[in-house]
């Protein structure tokens, strides 16, 4: 009878105790993202502060660095440093693109005067082009290949270190 | 006048005209159409539509508050969702097809309800079939007592004789004794007369 209820107890905690372990081995800042290994969605969004709309397919042939933040989030208001000097140190090898989410287009013009900028931030409308990205939160970043098919995807603020390897893995793709 | 009219008409289609030439191209987001394909249902429009993007976003998950809907979920980004949702149901995508367009960007968590294929069948079926496990152990433990008393041909749980004794010699012995000393028994056993009750009976 100890036998029994020994295999049988066995039997309902091995897998519960499989499923933990595996999730243990998992960085919980990781979130696959379905859209990984996928073309990237096309978009065509005006830049805040005016001048000609962008698009994504017209970036074809370089790395696109698609970064989604807005002046409410902290760690993206960190990150834009990382952006800017990124920009400037890839400059001619890869694009890079912010888009706003949720914030209004007054104060992004705003700080952008004030913290400056490398590279077109551009005002997506109802948060359509965030939703097709499927993003969870800002900041969020895409790396696109020159092949138009999202390499990479980051969640949280980057740091030098982080982005050069998501850029790397971009690059790999062929145009 | 038709002059200054045809200058104000130029302005107007100035911008859209030159999206037309390739020179500037118009601001679009991304368009359902080349994830889900054309919209199966009809448009809709006023009460109807309100209904169906109510019913619609009430099968989607707030990516950000897990366990509310996008229809039920008060922060900015389930307002943005849920206007995407009444866009494309105005448009005529039909509910399967507005799912499946989240679920290419959120993958298959944005489903409150997860479809049934592949792995989910667990989450369907592991419930019913714990019950009925369940239900299958208890018959048996409830059975098992009757069903041995059946097969020993007495009613179950009946108690020992009063006069039964235990197997061990050793323990035997001092339960006579014990009963020998509690109930004046001679030797522990009921059948033979208490010393002095002759006397007594005098």
């Amino acid at each position: 009878m100890n036998r029994k209820v020994l295999i049988a107890g066995l039997v309902l905690v091995a897998p519960l105790v499989a499923v933990l372990l595996i999730g243990l081995g998992r960085d919980p800042r990781v979130v696959r993202s379905p859209l990984v290994g996928r073309e990237a969605p096309p978009f065509t969004l005006r830049p805040v502060g005016g001048g000609a709309p962008v698009s994504l397919a017209s970036l074809r042939g370089k790395p696109v660095v698609v970064n989604f933040w807005a002046t409410w989030c902290l760690p993206c208001i960190e990150e834009h440093a990382v952006l800017v000097s990124g920009a400037r140190a890839w400059e001619g090898q890869a694009h890079f693109l912010g888009v706003v989410y949720q914030d209004g287009e007054e104060t992004i013009a705003d700080f952008l005067r004030r913290r400056g900028s490398a590279y077109p931030t551009l005002f997506d409308e109802g948060g359509k082009t965030a939703i097709a990205f499927g993003v969870y939160g800002v900041p969020e970043t895409f790396f696109i290949g020159p092949d138009g098919v999202v390499a990479d995807k980051f969640m949280g603020p980057l740091d030098d270190a982080a982005l050069s390897a998501s850029l790397r893995k971009a690059l790999e793709r062929a145009p | 006048m038709r002059r200054r009219l045809a200058v104000v008409l130029a302005l107007a289609l100035w911008p859209w005209a030159a999206a037309l030439r390739g020179e500037e191209p118009a601001p679009a987001a991304p368009d359902p159409r080349a994830l889900v394909g054309a919209p199966r249902g009809a448009l809709l429009a006023g009460a109807a539509l309100d209904a169906e993007t109510k019913r619609v976003a009430g099968l989607l998950r707030c990516p950000v508050c897990q366990g509310l809907s996008v229809a039920d979920s008060p922060v900015g980004m389930a307002v943005d969702m849920r206007e995407q949702v009444r866009d494309m149901v105005a448009a005529g995508y039909d509910e399967e097809q507005v799912l499946a367009y989240f679920e290419k960007s959120y993958g298959e968590f944005v489903r409150l309800e997860p479809p049934l294929r592949g792995v989910n069948w667990i989450v369907w079926a592991g419930p019913l079939a714990a019950l009925l496990a369940g239900a299958a152990i208890v018959a048996r433990v409830l059975r098992a007592p009757r069903a041995k008393a059946q097969a020993e041909g007495g009613p179950a749980g009946a108690p020992p004789a009063a006069d039964a004794l235990p197997d061990d010699p050793e323990l035997a012995r001092y339960v006579l004794r014990v009963r020998e000393l509690a109930y004046g028994w001679p030797g522990g056993t009921p059948g033979a007369p208490a010393p002095g009750d002759g006397e007594a009976g005098r």
